[in-house]
């Protein structure tokens, strides 16, 4: 049995939550684009002998409930033929899901998947709707529940990492994404996406317009003085603030995984394989630090040296935790998430393993490195990292 | 005419023009704010990209200052949702827009060319027969009307609103000569009935009534201190509370108002007022013209007569101007042997007689204000009114005070009034012998339900006018008592309907109240049809007796501390399940257990000013007369077939256990204390009574019937309980809560849901009472909640543990 490849990867760029320009967008049509932007790529690929498609989300509910990745394979694809799924990892969902696809073709249980993420955080309430803790578990471990801000708190204090650190961090992580922004270095990710607002003018009468949405827009142009000003949002006397962490968001991201019999069959050039993918667990209380043994499982995994990673995209859920994982793993901070971490791009839950996915394989690409590591902390005291080897 | 104030201009929208804006729109009116368009763009307009077309720049003063008050606390609106009623706008780009309105306002600078040059604008835009008046404090009304047209003129007047004047009552309406009585008349009684105002009826005298008297009596108080040797704190301590004065007492209400603007109006007085008598008052004393170059003018300069700061240890301490070196000294501790002797007397007449009796330097200063003060305002009349209640309306409603000279007059009685002044050199106006010699007794007197006046003119008693159809509950009180205690009293304000009013200090509810209410239902359910709950103390009730549940608590007497809170819940089931219908009519401070009582009458018909809520956490308690088990009740009420309940029922667990209070009787609607559909607001205090009897009278006439007892209420059980204890380790984990707090959210949690009940159980009212007093009384053996309590008591201050 062959490797499984990389073949596309595609992201929507992330909307601000609520106030953003994907906010009008549902999550499901959001994946649809991004699906059929990658069918219309490889018109070589008969639709039918895709084996599934495996969609990451983190608040399977509402909008995205009804098992959404069943509703999307009907909605891109246009046949009946290919089924869908939802996988909830929380903020992993989106790598969880292209490890499902290369271990299903890698143990040959298929040939083909799409696989990557979506999240629409304008649509959801933070932790979904209705908020239901087990009352035994709520009067034993509350802590298993615990709001992720309050777990960054318990991080920030447990790694003593300082107010002053995270907001430095939080203004090079805007300066980093504003760079790459200006430099044109998401262009290859993004799938623009064209979205249609009907609404009422002042005279009632019912307009319409369309705009495109192909920019991140999360980034802006901030200061340490102005982090400085922001109010601890969850632990009084405490250090994280809105501006620490990371981002609301709307997003989708997948990539098409593909067996090296079909590669070659359909004569596609594979752009990259994910070498390995490890979930750890963890104390929920400081969940923010899954990645320092989640990394070194994942790189012992694939075979390699942590010398040999030349990118790591970290999900920078708060600063706190980007640090402290950094300063633990010892990790070269220079290399983590050099376009800028989700407190400047935002967090779109769900998606973000693919969009990170997506990211680095084009940052590797302009790099010509070889490796790169896409990892993330995970609610309730787990932590993910995948190895992505360029081909 | 059907005359019908549905659209309001208010033009000009400084401090007081967004604020009488605000309260427009507070009781439902549509209201057209609109001020100057700014000279010139500003650096911030500039970043914006705005240029001089752009409406931001053009609205931008009266945009500014719309939020800049809507921001201030005390808030000058009732729901923040209201101010969606006023639209802004400009002079130059809007000002057509008035011809829609029914009633135009001018608010702009106290400058007589320029308020022409706005009424020059209006008489364009304004559509005849539409009312326009002036808020003007200082300029003589009649002076508006050069150049104006007929039309303009019959609908002209002065009205001036007090700052801020949702808070204050007195709305002084001021006519010329060609205003049209029915105008005055509407806006008489608009003002008082819609808007919630006393309005008076001024002559266009200078600074009308309210400002005249007043600034009399705090001028006089600036001599009487130079005189008497008096200190700042000392003078603030004699003319506060004590007297029936506001807290602010002379010297902060100064700071508050600013120095500037009283030596403005002083200097006006002294100006227009050649005849006043007491005219030499109106002169500065030379501290004041010190402070006045000093720009030490109180709040706005954060310094007048005090100054606060930050001592050696960074505690913030209050310092007092000593006027002989004009230097802030440390507020010395104010001591007088009269004061100490009136302090216990609740009632304002006993404390009052007691105050003039003083031989101390205190009996001295009461003696000199009051004679100098009833001589004072008997001379005014007829010069600034010919009734003398104006005047006491005015100072009551415009300074706060709890009775106007004349009342207070009456108190020691004509005679020993003419005496008081008279041993002060003072002499009183003519036309008080006369009435004296006449065998008139009193200024007022209570007859029939009714208060009454001397009238001056026609040398007889008539009614004060708009109270005609009134309860006045002071005159019942002796006339229609039906039954008393030492807490409580029952009137019979006709048509079978019965009013109970407590006379508690803060109107708490402890034993003698409970029997109140228990035998008003008595009384009611055999003779009578109905009962009014509604009192006219400060405030209506600050809830249950706490000194009385911390005594039982600390002795650890929990058979009685049980009893006794059986007792409360009970009557609370009373006062819902009795066989006639029970209003209450709570107004300002309703907290605790007067938020209970509210919450199980057959209707609430609340004053707008309502400071409802349930407040027990604070004292370490969770609401044990019947407010856990109410919130229950009404979350499962509220809940329809697929609503989420958890979060439902999490907004009200935080109500609770934030302790949250409304600012406004419609926020009492949102926090869940007052219910759609069946409460009701009512914006004139005066009014509320009345309409609690009319809302009364029609249950009976409609054939009340009581709800029945029933297992009706569903509890979400185990369903809740987890986010129940989640939240409360997250509030603890962060840092928003003490451990002790954690241990009354849970109960508190536990009682909302009913208990660790499968989910969806169907459970009655006295189950939910029952659980929520056995976690009252397990709170009331926490030694956290005894240091609450006894804080609370002993102290006044919420502690935190």
């Amino acid at each position: 049995m062959g490797r499984a490849y990389i073949v596309k990867g595609y992201r929507t760029a992330v909307g601000k939550a609520g106030k953003g320009g994907l906010r009008f967008s549902r999550p499901d049509d959001l994946a649809v684009d991004v699906i059929k932007n990658i069918m219309a790529e490889v018109p070589e690929l008969d639709k039918t002998r895709i084996d599934d498609i495996i969609v990451g989300n983190a608040t399977p509910e509402a909008e995205q409930g009804l098992n959404i990745g069943r509703m999307i394979s009907l909605m891109g694809l246009d046949t009946n033929k290919v089924p869908g799924m939802t996988v909830n990892r929380y903020c992993s969902s989106g790598l969880e899901t292209i490890a499902i696809a290369t271990a299903k073709i890698e143990s040959g249980m298929s040939e083909c998947i799409i696989a990557g993420g979506v999240e629409s955080m304008s649509t959801m309430a933070m932790g979904g709707w209705r908020i239901v803790p087990n009352p035994k578990v709520g009067k034993e471990n509350p802590s298993w529940y615990w709001g992720m801000g309050l777990t960054a708190e318990a991080v920030a204090k447990q790694f003593g990492v300082s107010r002053e650190d995270q907001d430095a961090f939080a203004l090079h992580s805007h300066e980093k994404a504003i760079a790459a922004i200006k430099a044109g270095r998401f262009k290859d990710d993004i799938v623009p996406i064209n979205v249609h607002q009907v609404y009422l003018d002042e005279y009632e009468k019912r307009q319409e317009r369309s705009y495109i949405i192909d920019t991140d827009e999360g980034p802006r142009a901030s200061t340490l003085a102005g982090l400085g000003k922001l109010r601890p949002v969850f632990a009084q006397g405490g250090t994280v603030t809105a501006g620490n962490s990371s981002q609301t968001s709307d997003g989708a991201a997948f990539c098409l995984v593909m067996s090296e019999k079909m590669v070659k069959e359909l004569n596609l050039e594979p752009i990259a394989r994910l070498a390995s993918y490890s979930v750890v667990g963890l104390e929920p209380k400081i969940m923010g630090m899954g990645p320092v043994d989640a990394i070194p499982k994942a790189i012992k995994a694939a075979g390699i040296s942590q010398n040999d990673i030349s990118l790591y995209e970290l999900n920078e859920a708060f600063a706190s935790q980007s640090l402290a994982v950094i300063r633990e793993t010892g990790i070269n901070p220079d290399i983590v998430n050099v376009n800028g971490g989700a407190i400047a791009l935002g967090h779109p839950l769900g998606c973000t393993g693919a969009k990170l996915t997506v990211q680095i394989i084009n940052e590797l690409k302009r790099r010509d490195k070889k490796y790169g590591v896409v990892t993330m902390c995970i609610g309730t005291g787990q932590g993910a990292a995948g190895v992505v080897e360029m081909m | 005419m059907n005359r019908h104030i549905s659209k309001v201009a208010v033009l000009g929208s400084g401090v007081m023009g967004s604020r009488i804006a605000c309260h427009f729109a507070n009781i439902g009116c549509e209201v057209l704010l609109l001020d100057i368009v700014p000279n010139e763009l500003s650096e911030i307009d500039l970043k914006k990209g705005l240029t001089t077309e752009s409406e931001g720049f053009r609205n931008r003063i009266v945009n500014d200052a719309l939020t800049a008050s809507t921001k201030s606390n005390p808030s000058p609106i009732y729901r923040k949702a209201f101010v969606s009623r006023i639209k802004t706008g400009n002079f130059d780009d809007d000002f057509s827009k008035i011809s829609s309105c029914d009633w135009i306002i001018e608010v702009v600078i106290e400058r007589l060319d320029i308020k022409q040059q706005v009424f020059s604008n209006v008489e364009k835009h304004r559509k005849p027969g539409t009312l326009i008046t002036s808020n003007t404090s200082g300029i003589p009304i009649k002076m508006m009307l050069d150049g104006r047209s007929d039309d303009f003129k019959k609908h002209f007047c002065g009205s001036h609103f007090f700052n801020p004047p949702r808070y204050l009552q007195l709305l002084e309406i001021i006519p010329t000569p060609s205003t049209e009585p029915a105008v005055v008349d509407f806006l008489m009684d608009y003002g008082q009935r819609f808007l919630g105002k006393k309005t008076v009826l001024c002559k266009d005298t200078p600074a009308f009534i309210a400002n005249r008297v007043g600034v009399y009596s705090i001028m006089s108080l600036f001599h009487i201190v130079n005189e008497m040797g008096l200190t700042v704190e000392e003078v603030d301590k004699l003319s506060g509370p004590i007297m029936g004065r506001p807290k602010s007492a002379t010297f902060r209400t100064c700071d508050v108002v600013g120095l500037d603007t009283l030596v403005h109006v002083a200097n006006g007085l002294k100006a227009n007022c050649p005849e006043d008598e007491a005219k030499c008052l109106f002169e500065l004393p030379s501290y004041i013209s010190k402070m006045v170059d000093n720009n030490w003018l109180g709040s706005k300069s954060k310094q007048g007569f005090y100054k606060k700061e930050k001592d050696e240890n960074g505690n913030r301490q209050i310092l007092a101007l000593d006027l002989n070196t004009l230097e802030y000294k440390k507020a010395a501790r104010v001591k007088f042997p009269t004061l100490e002797m009136a302090k216990p007397i609740e009632d304002l007449h006993q404390r009052t007689k007691m105050l003039l009796m003083g031989m101390d330097k205190a009996g001295e200063f009461y003696k000199k204000i009051f004679g100098g003060l009833f001589a004072y305002v008997s001379n005014r009349i007829p010069e600034i009114t010919d009734d003398l209640f104006k005047i006491d309306d005015a100072l009551k409603a415009g300074f706060g005070w709890e009775l106007g000279p004349f009342e207070t007059w009456d108190i020691l009685g004509i005679d020993q009034g003419i005496k008081l002044a008279e041993k002060e050199g003072k002499i009183v106006a003519p036309w008080i012998q006369e009435m004296k010699d006449a065998g008139f007794k009193s200024f007022y007197k209570m007859e029939n339900g009714q208060k009454f006046y001397y009238d001056i003119a026609s040398k007889a008693y008539k009614v004060i006018p708009g109270t005609e159809d009134l309860v006045m509950l002071e005159s019942l009180r002796t006339e229609k008592k039906v039954w008393g205690n030492s807490d409580t009293t029952v009137v019979d304000m006709g048509n079978g309907i019965l009013n109970l009013e407590f006379h508690t200090k803060m109107n708490t509810i402890g034993g003698g109240v409970i029997e109140g209410i228990n035998k008003a239902i008595d009384l009611a359910e055999q003779d009578y049809k109905g009962l009014v709950i509604f009192n006219t103390g400060q405030n209506f009730s600050a809830g249950a007796n706490v000194g009385m549940i911390f005594m039982m608590a600390i002795e650890q007497d929990f058979d009685e501390l049980n009893f006794s809170v059986k007792a409360f819940q009970d009557t609370m089931m009373r006062v819902r399940y009795s066989n006639v219908p029970v209003i209450v009519a709570p107004h300002n401070m309703a907290l605790g257990g007067g938020c209970e009582l509210s919450m199980h009458a057959d209707k609430v018909v609340a004053h707008a000013e309502l400071y409802m809520g349930l407040v027990e956490f604070g004292v370490g308690l969770i609401p044990g007369g019947g407010g856990s088990k109410e919130f229950a009740k009404r979350l499962s009420d509220e809940l329809a077939a697929g609503d989420i309940k958890i979060n439902r029922m999490r907004d009200k667990f935080l109500t609770i256990g934030q302790a949250k209070v409304s600012t406004s009787a419609y926020e009492a609607f949102d926090l869940g204390y007052l219910r759609e559909g069946i409460d009701e607001v009512v914006v004139s205090r005066q009014h509320q009574l009345i309409r609690a009897k009319e809302a009364c009278e029609l249950m009976v006439s409609e054939g009340y019937l009581a709800p029945k007892r029933g297992k009706n209420i569903t509890v979400l059980g185990n369903e809740g309980l987890g986010i129940v204890y989640v939240g409360a380790d997250t509030m603890l984990s962060g840092n928003y809560m003490s451990e002790h707090d954690r241990i009354i959210s849970e109960k508190l949690g536990f009682v909302l849901c009913g208990g660790d009940l499968s989910e969806n159980t169907i459970v009655s009212e006295q189950y939910l009472l029952d659980m929520e007093r056995k976690a009252f009384l397990e709170l009331c053996a926490e030694r956290k909640t005894l240091e609450r309590l006894e804080s609370i008591v002993k102290k006044g201050k919420i502690l935190r543990n």
